[in-house]
């Protein structure tokens, strides 16, 4: 049986967000975490926790459009902002984010626990300034956390969208997006 | 088809971690109700007696299940991991698990470790090894060494006897030639005591671990562990008695783990509570834990001293190391061997050397496998002194290192034949890449630069068997089952590519099912960097075994000697028969009440290839250390850096780096240049930035993320900046000549360093990692010695 804690069930209060384009409400006490309610309540296991007091950088989600780190949002912060997850990028199974493909074609990717956050970044970064440099593209990676990679193939990723090398990276979201 | 070797292909797991789908052991919690959680309550004292433990407020709180003590009936912590064993009547090192607590939620098993009433009596500690070592420690660690029973060791040379400290428990030695007639036929002399840091392999996923109890009173589990048969499964069924068909163990996809992953350590404990409390049971290190409960790396001290000729020609090593091992009780795994074996594979060291080699036990958490199995620290001091060598003798860094190098077809120190090595052509292309043995031009203020190189080669310890099973299907599909583990590195894409390669199909014909024991046939674990041999040889095996088979089929259908048939794809090309070109799914009869199939190829099932592939077992060695085999292959690398140190503060800027592999022919050229970038991000680490830092309780202070340095985005310099090299000396006994590489990587970057900040600044680094603080200090130091040499 499920044992559910007293004190916790009656703080519960409703909290309404936008994810992944779609209206969701739900109903959870008001100390649960952005990562904890997109994980535990609306299932997006994409976002990944590596550490708890944002260091890593594997939960990043995009609120509004910016990168945030949701271990750290509680979910009264979250209320009424919309939320971009990994799983809320693609378009369609067959038809991914131009930054998903690019990450895959320059082996961006080793063991992939960072990788949700790492594209969404690299997504936040892209539309703020669509022409940044390498040193600002790393600059703005600098929060993310990989193990594995050493950025070269990672950049090198971000730099072919950016280049164009898989369309109007802008004009896809535009189509995709909406 | 063209070959598939040496190709780039894509990673097979690439869309699944792109697109957050694949699931990670710490993604399970959802495919699940009910999942009881484990919390422990941990020492806050480096070395303490346990006066007092009282679980029984913990027992009494409503939703907890079971609480676990060192006192658990029927358990015999000396069979388990190090860093799993639960304190007795002392807590041996900061974080030591003094219980665990298994409760319905998180948060109740929380208020239960709060109420476990616990008294401690502080006992002196040691932290470091040169605190161990003494004669009179303020601490001794394991005071049964001596006095346990005969045989716990599995090699009883390594046993440690005449020790200097009652600390030291495990000892190794090996002497080839005569290092001391040597040393008086040297010109010149080099010699240094060199250190590093204690670190934390830290992959971003922390370790966790997930068992169901199964209804037939068997156990399921996932975890992001190491080695699914050969490390877990086994370690759960010898060491808590489980029946292997009780016994299941499935690896998702692994966050990382760097080696540090081959120790079950949260496993045993998980499996353990699953079956205590007839439970499904999530046990989850927090970032925290993962550095002060899991096992660090082993640090090393050495003592090098190096006899050379004024040509450069080195004769005689000799050569001291310690291995500082943690909290580890009867210690059966190290003695220094492990890690001297970093100073055998590329130098020939005129054929003498002595190698003195020991370990030592201190209060900090026990250490175990990581990237490098202790070369990179072993490595460090011989690189730095035959770089000071080359500047002493006016001599290239390059030069020096050739005139030394043991060449393919000549042997090691240890008497073994080196069948393998890139080591030259790794090196001068790192040299060419950087240009060190030109001067930079000083064009950045207070930021001087220097240039400087080294090199490395590291060991592959025979591991025993690895297996693999390739299908092929009735509709012509082909499919492999090997349980090697995927820490990230890519090793699963590469076997896929041999059996496509084997086929004669593109990549995505072959799907790949790994890691599950229930499915999946045997493979010890994924270490020492020995997937793409061992598994390599083992798929590669098992390839050849279901083409054999094939064949057999086909010729028998058409009349032929099977060696008239080959296999592409699902096509086989016939020769010397009425037909060219057959569709192998056509041989396969469909089921029917007049085609009962007894024999012969029915749709539905698939031909099955198997095949074992295991490295021949070393030898004893004798008193003198040596044997004809001891380890079984050899990977190469080399790395130079152009840095910039920065003369006021003592930062080091990474401002161009080249690092290169000799992999042997590569499978995949891709995931390699990956290896190699992320070995020297990581190495770069190491060398710079990380280490355990202890307060006066012996507690480690910098246990999370920001204050324990990890490489970032902005540590290696830009993309034109970072220049890679595969160069390759074929193993004539690896799959089409391939090796591992990826720990060799890692070894080399530290010593370039050094020598790098020696040739910007003047100042000759002992150890790492190289901070702001030390570097500003030996800059200190220099210039108070040179103002002191003006007056």
């Amino acid at each position: 049986m499920k044992i559910e804690n007293e004190e916790e069930l009656r703080g519960r209060k409703e909290y309404s967000l936008t994810v992944n384009g779609r209206k969701v409400m739900v109903f959870v006490h008001p100390s649960k975490t952005l990562l904890e309610v997109l994980r535990e309540d609306l299932d997006l296991i994409g976002t990944k926790c590596g550490c708890d007091d944002t260091n890593c950088g594997v939960c990043t989600v995009l609120m509004d459009g910016h990168p945030v780190k949701s271990c750290t949002i509680l979910i009264p912060q979250a209320a009424g902002h919309t939320i971009l997850t990994i799983e809320g990028l693609e378009a369609a199974p067959d038809n991914l984010h131009p930054l998903q493909q690019s990450f895959i074609d320059h082996t961006a990717i080793q063991c992939g626990f960072c990788t949700p956050a790492m594209v969404l970044t690299a997504k936040a970064i892209l539309d703020e300034n669509p022409h940044a440099s390498e040193e600002e593209i790393r600059e703005g990676l600098h929060g993310n956390v990989c193990r594995c990679t050493g950025y070269k193939q990672i950049t090198e990723a971000i730099m072919a969208v950016r280049d164009g090398e898989y369309g109007d990276f802008l004009q896809w979201e535009e189509v995709n997006h909406k | 088809m063209e070959s598939l070797i040496g190709k780039g292909c894509r990673r097979i797991d690439a869309y699944d971690k792109v697109t957050g789908r694949g699931l990670y052991a710490s993604d399970y919690d959802n495919q699940f109700t009910h999942v009881a959680q484990i919390k422990a309550l941990r020492s806050p004292y480096a070395h303490a007696l346990i006066k007092k433990l009282d679980i029984s407020r913990a027992q009494a709180l409503d939703g907890v299940i079971y609480v676990m003590t060192g006192y658990e009936k029927g358990i015999d912590w000396d069979q388990f991991p190090k860093a799993a064993v639960l304190a007795m009547d002392r807590a041996l090192w900061a974080g030591q698990t003094v219980a665990l607590v298994c409760a319905e939620t998180e948060e109740i098993a929380e208020k239960a470790v709060d109420l476990i009433d616990v008294e401690y009596e502080v006992l002196p500690h040691v932290l470091d090894y040169y605190d161990a070592i003494k004669p009179n420690p303020a601490a001794v660690v394991d005071p049964d060494y001596e006095t346990r029973d005969q045989g716990f060791m599995d090699r009883p040379a390594d046993r440690a006897t005449n020790r200097v400290s009652p600390n030291i428990v495990g000892a190794y030695f090996m002497n080839e030639g005569n290092v001391e007639e040597a040393m008086k036929t040297a010109d010149r002399i080099a010699e240094g005591e060199f250190w590093v840091g204690k670190k934390t392999a830290s992959p971003m996923e922390c370790a966790n671990a997930l068992c169901r109890y199964d209804n037939d009173g068997g156990i399921t589990m996932w975890s992001n562990g190491a080695g699914v048969h050969g490390v877990i499964k086994q370690g759960i069924v010898r060491i808590l008695g489980m029946e292997e068909s009780h016994v299941r163990v499935i690896q998702p996809y692994m966050g990382g783990s760097f080696g540090s992953r081959l120790n079950p350590f949260i496993e045993l404990l998980t499996a353990l509570m699953c079956i205590r409390t007839k439970r499904t049971v999530r046990y989850k290190f927090t970032r925290k834990e993962l550095f002060i409960a899991s096992p660090s790396n082993w640090t090393c001290i050495t003592k090098v001293k190096l006899g050379a000729k004024n040509d450069g020609t080195i004769v005689a090593n000799d050569y001291y190391l310690c291995e500082e091992i943690g909290a580890a009780l009867n210690n059966t795994f190290f003695s220094g061997r492990l890690s001297s074996s970093g100073a055998a594979p590329v130098y020939t060291w005129g054929h003498n050397i002595r190698m003195d080699t020991y370990a030592v036990t201190t209060n900090t958490v026990p250490a175990a496998e990581y990237r490098g199995l202790g070369c990179p620290e072993a490595e460090f001091g011989i690189e730095c002194l035959i770089n000071q060598l080359a500047d002493e003798l006016h001599m290239s860094p390059v030069e020096i290192r050739k005139k030394n190098m043991i060449k393919r077809g000549e042997r090691d120190c240890y008497g073994e034949l080196i069948t393998s090595t890139g080591i030259e052509k790794c090196m001068e292309a790192v040299a060419d890449a950087i240009k060190v043995e030109e001067e930079p031009v000083q064009d950045m203020g207070v930021w001087k630069k220097g240039r400087g190189i080294a090199v490395a080669g590291k060991q592959n310890t025979p591991l025993g068997r690895s297996e693999a099973e390739v299908w092929f299907n009735s509709d012509g599909t082909i499919e492999l089952f090997i349980s090697c583990d995927e820490n990230g590195m890519g090793a699963t894409t590469a076997m896929t590519q041999i059996v496509a390669n084997e086929f004669k199909v593109p990549i995505e014909a072959v799907k790949t099912t790994k890691g599950d024991t229930a499915i999946t046939p045997y493979d010890n674990y994924s270490a020492s960097s020995r997937t793409t041999y061992n598994c390599g040889n083992a798929c590669m095996l098992a390839a050849q075994d279901c083409i054999r088979q094939l064949k057999d089929e086909v010729a028998r259908a058409y009349g032929l000697h099977p060696s008239k048939v080959e296999i592409e794809g699902t096509k086989a090309i016939l020769k010397g028969s009425y037909v060219q070109e057959v569709d192998i799914p056509s041989l396969f009869v469909p089921v029917g009440m007049f085609t009962q199939g007894n024999w012969g190829l029915q749709k539905g099932s698939p031909v099955k290839g198997h095949a074992v592939y295991c490295p021949a077992a070393i030898h004893q060695w004798g008193k003198d250390g040596r044997a004809d085999r001891v380890w079984n292959w050899f990977q190469y690398s080399a790395c130079a850096v152009e840095a910039a140190v920065n003369e006021e503060t003592g930062q080091i800027r990474i401002l161009k780096i080249a690092s290169s592999a000799d992999t042997g022919n590569p499978i995949n050229t891709e995931t390699i240049r990956g290896q190699i970038i992320g070995g020297i991000h990581m190495a770069v680490g190491f060398a710079t930035m990380e280490e355990h830092l202890y307060d006066d309780k012996g507690q480690m202070w910098n246990c999370n993320l920001s204050d324990y340095r990890l490489p970032l985005s902005d540590t290696l310099p830009t993309n034109d900046n970072v220049f890679t090299f595969i160069c390759p000396d074929p193993l004539p006994d690896g799959p089409y000549g391939a090796k591992g590489m990826a720990e060799s990587i890692t070894i080399p970057v530290g010593p370039a360093i050094a020598e790098a900040v020696y040739k910007a600044v003047g100042v000759r680094v002992t150890g790492y990692p190289m901070t702001a603080e030390r570097i500003l200090k030996l800059i200190e130091d220099r210039d108070a010695v040179s103002e002191g040499g003006a007056r």
